[in-house]
């Protein structure tokens, strides 16, 4: 049985705007084993950035966690202060950000961005160090490691630049890597060389993986479960077939209907109607009601639970719970 | 069926470099060649630094290309009247006389070079060493001199091809300067044409102005009107006159200025040579800018190109304030109006950009550029900032303003399947070059370039497939454009590289009708 990594319970997060709270995250749940990755796809604002901030400890300041328990490797990290969390994260868990070249400082080699924290947190010396950089470098199949070594952030390519930051990460040897968007200002060619490196790492180091896209494609690709957000709250969640062959949720359903698939040849691009709702904004019963073609008066006055429907596969949509009952 | 469609813009030769320091230049654009249609929606892909963006930005005269040839068909020289032509009618003459310069030297040399055949015929090789010598020394300098009347005559149907652009076969009348003096004459009443329409303009905003005011507009400023449009069309009929007089000589009076001159089929080519459309790197930038009308942008980042210190209403009525005459009341309206086209609601015309969601952003970035009626618009990445829901609405909303308004899309995205879905042409680029070029259907049935292959092979779909990793990779990285590979520039990455491909590059080639290729696996 594979171990459990991360869990995280009845998250909610607020952001406070005009002295007061807005909940972003409504009751978020999930965990994430060892040797799995997770996506989260969404909107954007759905929420999907806030929950890895939260689990990480790096929300803003006008954001609070109001209720919830986030548990990594059996140690509940949620409440510590930030000084007790600089011990966990980078070594336990790690994070990838969307940017690559914001993520890197500009003024310093790449070499001495990879061996800092490997000095930091390992206790290496600084020539243990160069050496596990070094060796980083080449399993993320970055030719010439070591004149790279030498080199500062801009010299390289935009590809190449994600490689280091992931080299960086996994030299801490993490349990629980976290990806925000890691592939979306890459194209496709180097996002597919990412992509399969990233699944590589996470097989050969037994790492769990929470992947965050909003391109449902990357996560056919590389996801073991999925989790749909929607506004702040799970509407589905189930494993790669169940979501893209056995969907449920209206939402997911639209999301993968909006798609514009390269394989299908007759195939219209259809669109969600209506806009996302503003955080601001108060949904009485479903938070997607006002874009659901099915709604109805009960979707308009009861928020939906989620309920398994089959293992591991979670729905959170009166709709579909209506017509399993019979 | 392709060929019934009348081009809208056509590139030729289009170079674009960027100059980096001396010596050094990043070389975004080479030999881009191609007719972009009325009424399709033409895509662009290709990895970032292929120069999809650099091509839709030199098209709109953004940038200035380094060389080549970018007409617009949208509007005639008729219509618009550019100074440049004014500058080709002044110069007929000079090609004429140049032409005749030049062919003249080409034929004393060739009498020069007969004269020394003779010289060679009459010194046998078998001679005596001095003989041979000489004769060698004669021979080199013929050959000398006959490269030299080449040139020369190739000088001279250049001229003559230059000038043909403004005149066509006219150029070889015994009665150009009679020509030249009735193309200068339309010229000038083309001019004065413009003015009565600007005048046109004027007066009818002052009209709608009162229109929707809701008074009755004054009888004065309708007699202004009538009388603009009258002397408008007394300028365009004086115009069309005058060209067809000149029209009349072709065919007479031919002067034998070079030997194919007689030639029927040379003068029916330099016929066909005539420029209809409009050379837009040879407009003044005041020219450019009311031809932007024509032709506008649309931009990736919609907050970005917004400014967040001008509510919507005030950025979209910014549009009309320069480009209209357009009174308050009447600009107000045209806005809201916009504003339900693209829609959004009348109410948004207050709201600022911070207010409004990524989706609402683009409609306004769309409705500012759709706002003049434009023939041409650019979309540059437009949609790839968007959510998949919001851009699926995006592009219904250009599809249906397309059928409206009849319009033609350049597509820059590099996203294949919203290219598949939404073009109906593609243009594969690579390092600034064309890869390949095809119905955006049979494209994706039946990629032919390697490029293209693996490109389409990289593109996440959102089907569970369980072979994901032992699927084939295209290796490497693009490699700098400041120094492009030899050859073809892909032969570095390429699986199904060959000898020739690292020596020499492939032109783009009609392999099936409407289906281009530049690859030496389609070369027979």
């Amino acid at each position: 049985m594979a171990e459990k990594v991360l869990s995280v319970k009845n998250l909610i997060t607020a952001f406070r705007i005009d002295k007061k709270e807005y909940p972003v995250l409504r009751d978020i749940s999930f965990d994430i084993y060892e040797n799995e990755t997770v996506c989260m796809v969404g909107e954007s604002g759905c929420g999907k950035s806030v929950t890895t901030l939260s689990i990480m400890g790096l929300l803003p300041e006008n954001a609070v966690v109001q209720q919830g328990e986030i548990e990594l490797c059996g140690e509940i990290i949620s409440g510590k202060s930030q000084k007790e969390l600089n011990k966990v994260r980078g070594s336990k868990m790690g994070m990838i950000f969307q940017e690559p070249m914001t993520s890197l400082n500009p003024l310093l080699t790449i070499g001495h961005q990879l061996t800092e924290g490997l000095i930091r947190h390992k206790g290496m010396s600084k020539k243990e160090a160069y050496a596990t950089a070094v060796q980083y470098l080449e399993l993320v199949g970055i030719a010439n490691a070591e004149s790279r070594m030498k080199q500062y952030p801009f010299q390289l390519s935009g590809g190449l630049r994600q490689r280091v930051m992931i080299a960086m990460v996994m030299s801490m040897q993490p349990k629980l890597l976290i990806a925000d968007e890691p592939t979306t200002a890459l194209d496709v060619t180097i996002q597919k060389q990412v992509l399969i490196l990233l699944n590589k790492l996470k097989k050969t180091m037994n790492t769990g993986v929470l992947f965050i896209t909003h391109d449902l494609g990357v996560v056919a690709e590389i996801a073991d479960r999925v989790i749909v957000l929607y506004s702040g709250t799970k509407v589905e969640e189930g494993s790669a077939k169940q979501i893209f062959e056995n969907n449920m949720h209206p939402y997911t359903q639209g999301l993968l209907a909006a798609v514009p698939n390269v394989d299908k040849d007759d195939f219209e691009i259809k669109a969600i109607p209506g806009t996302f709702p503003a955080i601001t904004e108060t949904i009485v019963g479903c938070r997607f009601h006002p874009r659901c073609p099915y709604a109805t008066d009960r979707c308009r006055s009861e928020i939906p639970q989620a309920i398994e429907y089959e293992k591991g596969h979670f729905v959170a949509c009166h709709k579909v719970e209506e017509e399993n009952k019979c | 069926m392709l060929e019934h469609r009348s081009a809208l813009i056509e590139l030729n030769k289009l170079k674009k470099y960027f100059p980096v320091k001396r010596g050094v230049n990043l070389k975004a654009l080479e030999d881009v060649s191609l007719k972009i249609y009325e009424g399709e929606k033409f895509g662009v892909v290709g990895e970032s630094g292929c120069g999809k963006s650099t091509l839709g930005r030199v098209i709109l005269q953004l940038y200035r290309q380094t060389s080549g040839a970018c007409v617009y068909h949208g509007k005639s020289i008729e219509e618009v009247a550019p100074k440049y032509i004014e500058k080709e009618i002044d110069n007929l003459l000079n090609y004429q006389k140049k032409a005749d310069e030049y062919y003249k030297k080409a034929v004393e040399l060739d009498k020069k070079i007969a004269e020394m055949d003779e010289k060679i015929e009459a010194l046998s090789d078998h001679g005596t060493k001095q003989e041979v010598a000489k004769r060698r020394k004669i021979t080199q300098e013929r050959d000398k001199l006959s490269f030299q009347s080449k040139e020369y005559k190739k000088d001279a149907s250049r001229q003559l091809r230059e000038g043909s652009r403004t005149v066509g076969s006219l150029i070889l009348s015994a009665k150009l300067p009679e020509i030249q003096r009735l193309y200068k004459q339309a010229y000038n009443a083309t001019v004065r044409a413009g003015e009565y329409v600007k005048d046109y303009n004027k007066y009818h905003a002052e009209y709608s102005e009162m229109l929707t005011k809701g008074e009755k507009p004054a009888q004065d400023v309708m007699d202004k009107m009538r009388e603009a449009s009258e002397n408008t069309k007394k300028c365009r009929d004086e115009a069309l006159t005058c060209k067809a007089k000149a029209l009349s000589m072709r065919r007479q009076d031919i002067l034998p200025i070079t030997e194919r001159c007689l030639d029927e089929e040379y003068q029916h080519k330099l016929d066909r040579n005539y420029e209809t459309g409009i050379n837009l790197a040879k407009l003044t930038n005041k020219e450019m800018r009311s031809l932007r009308k024509d032709m506008q942008m649309i931009f990736q980042d919609p907050a970005a190109s917004l400014d967040p210190r001008k509510t919507v209403g005030k950025a979209i009525e910014e549009v009309f304030e320069i480009h209209t005459d357009y009174g308050k009341e009447m600009r107000r309206e045209c806005t809201m109006k916009l504003l339900e086209d693209v829609g959004l609601k009348r109410e948004q015309y207050y709201s600022y950009p911070h207010q409004l969601s990524g989706g609402q952003k683009q409609r306004v970035g769309i409705a500012r550029a759709i706002a003049l009626n434009p023939k041409f618009v650019v979309l540059d990445e437009s949609v790839s900032a968007l959510d998949v829901s919001v851009q699926a609405q995006i592009l219904q909303l250009l599809e249906d303003l397309k059928q409206r308004q009849h319009l033609t899309y350049f597509f820059i995205t590099h996203n294949l399947g919203v290219v598949k879905h939404f073009c109906d042409r593609v243009m594969v680029m690579y390092l600034g070059g064309v890869c390949e070029l095809a119905e955006s259907k049979e494209l994706f049935r039946k990629p032919l370039h390697p490029y293209t292959k693996s490109l389409l092979k990289a593109v996440p779909r959102p089907t569970v497939r369980e072979n994901y990793e032992e699927e084939t990779v295209l290796e490497g990285e693009v490699p700098s454009a400041i120094n492009p590979p030899k050859g073809c520039t892909f032969h570095t990455r390429c699986s199904e590289c060959m000898e020739i491909c690292k020596k020499v590059k492939p032109t783009l080639q009609e392999v099936e009708p409407g289906r281009f290729v530049a690859c030496h696996l389609y070369n027979k």
